[in-house]
């Protein structure tokens, strides 16, 4: 074994190709997109009502309804940042409760004032994953509930572990919305989205178990501490980062490891505790 | 991430060559011979037959300084490594300028006026050695160190590693802005490595003296680059990714 040049013959000078997917500069100026969103013919509608931050559907064009809404005794109910998906592709027409149409700016307005229980930033993260044909949900809104008559109020804000059960809409519901909102902001990690993969057959009877949760961070990385915390509530379910800055939407998985013992034993992923 | 391992055979020279075995015979060979270190600033010097030079150099231990000197190697160990040969494995004694032994609490002292984090990067550094990896430090990767499952000529290295300690406070300081996170793991993966931080908790033991370090606990995770546009086809697809951590 030569050990003399060991330092210099070891990987210092590899340096592979740099296989950056954020170097879009250019991209984004692109007509990529734009090109790629067709002249629809049958456009969805839908009634957005304040009370509940939510638009109900009143007419269903396309399959994407396989995979977006909320469905509450029967009737379909889009977030905003679904709402705002749809409308920006030219797939849905959102209506006031006076029948007059919403505009983009109107909605976008709405997306901002942070009665939606949303933000840009979560926005954006949907945005980026739902283009990629990932399913996406809210956490903690079950995609499907049944019950009894539908108060006003929000459709639902309580946790999934609820979701088989009567949800009472109050008018204090809709305060909760503005309260989870704001917490959502108080720690640096906070569960945002459940993830299905795009090919899966996703039925919102029966969506089982997220492929993965990600949660967005607001100002720094989140600590070991933090992320601990969120993944004791989560069980097996895999966890992914996402940070958002200056229009770059960014992934992280942040996986507890242990490097194995012996000679070159593999390291390995161990379930989390139960 | 697999092992890469350099050129055929390898692999197999590894496996026949345990590194565990190495650093056991280093030790006794160290213990046989009364070696002792001088210290000189954040370096200690050794001076050493070829036999001990011979494992040094497998065990990757120290950097053998290049002297005109014809039978006997002088080496420079780390701080980190000569605290390992003296502390855990008791094989070493560090002699200062003035010729007297510095004991292990003194050597930990000494350490730390040097690098104030160095009872995190110890920690670190033992916790990894222990489980037979090899590690050097990493700074020319702006890493405190990279971790080899073998020895670098036979592997290239899988790991660079960040020691952190648990919780906000002074020593804490890389990991603490996204653009760090982004500059971090974009470096590592162009040099073909996963970030691995290795996080030491002292529980409030403080580091008074290196027998706090047997109650420090230590969690490893990676972070890595998810990509969205890449994952899309299948749930094991999804996995391999998030399995990215393991290795």
């Amino acid at each position: 074994m030569d050990n003399d040049d060991w330092e210099s013959c070891s990987d210092n000078d590899v340096y592979l190709k740099d296989r950056n997917e954020d170097d879009d500069e250019e991209d984004c100026y692109s007509s990529g997109f734009v090109s790629t969103l067709q002249f629809r013919k049958d456009i969805s509608k839908a009634l957005w009502i304040d009370d509940l931050a939510k638009a109900e559907v009143v007419e269903k064009k396309g399959k994407m309804w396989v995979t977006m809404g909320t469905v509450c005794n029967g009737s379909t109910y889009c977030s905003i940042e679904e709402t705002l998906f749809l409308v920006e592709i030219g797939a849905l027409h959102v209506l006031d409760q006076n029948g007059v149409y919403l505009s983009l700016k109107e909605l976008y307005e709405k997306l901002s004032d942070g009665k939606s229980g949303c933000n840009w930033e979560l926005f954006e993260a949907y945005r980026h994953l739902k283009s990629l044909g990932y399913v996406v949900g809210r956490h903690g809104i079950p995609w499907s509930v049944k019950g009894q008559k539908i108060k006003s109020g929000t459709c639902s804000l309580k946790s999934s572990q609820e979701s088989n059960e009567l949800l009472e809409m109050e008018q204090e519901n809709k305060n909760s919305i503005v309260e989870l909102f704001n917490n959502m902001w108080i720690t640096e990690v906070t569960p945002a989205f459940h993830v299905y993969l795009p090919n899966s057959k996703f039925r919102k009877s029966s969506p089982g178990d997220p492929s993965f949760i990600l949660c967005m961070s607001r100002g720094n990385p989140p600590s070991r501490v933090e992320i601990e915390a969120v993944e004791r509530k989560h069980g097996s379910i895999p966890l992914k980062f996402c940070h958002i800055e200056n229009g770059r939407v960014s992934f992280f998985s942040i996986a507890k490891v242990y490097l194995g013992f012996g000679n070159f034993e593999p390291a390995y992923e161990m379930p989390p505790a139960p | 991430m697999k092992p890469r391992w350099k050129g055929k055979g390898s692999k197999a020279k590894a496996s026949a060559d345990p590194m565990s075995k190495i650093v056991s015979q280093l030790q006794s060979s160290l213990i046989q011979t009364k070696t002792c270190g001088l210290l000189s600033s954040c370096s200690v010097l050794v001076e050493v037959d070829t036999e001990l030079a011979d494992l040094l150099n497998r065990a990757c231990f120290g950097r053998p300084r290049i002297t005109a000197e014809k039978d006997k190697q002088w080496f420079q160990l780390d701080m980190e490594e000569t605290f390992y040969l003296c502390f855990s494995l008791k094989c070493l004694q560090v002699i200062s300028e003035d010729g007297s032994i510095k004991s292990n609490e003194e050597l930990w002292e000494y350490f730390k006026s040097k690098k104030p984090v160095f009872p995190i990067s110890y920690k670190a550094y033992s916790h990894l050695r222990h489980k037979n990896w090899v590690v050097r430090l990493g700074l020319q990767y702006g890493v405190d160190f990279v971790a080899y499952r073998h020895h670098p000529a036979l592997v290239h290295s899988e790991y660079a590693v960040l020691a952190l300690p648990e919780g906000d406070n002074d020593l804490n300081v890389r990991l603490r802005v996204w653009s760090d996170v982004h500059c971090t793991v974009r470096l590592c993966g162009s040099v073909a490595k996963t970030l691995l931080i290795v996080v030491v908790n002292s529980n409030g033991l403080g580091a008074n003296s290196p027998s706090c370090l047997e109650h420090y606990t230590v969690e490893e995770r990676t972070i890595t680059r998810w990509n969205p546009e890449q994952s899309r086809e299948d749930q094991r697809g999804l996995q391999n990714q998030t399995k990215e951590g393991i290795l």
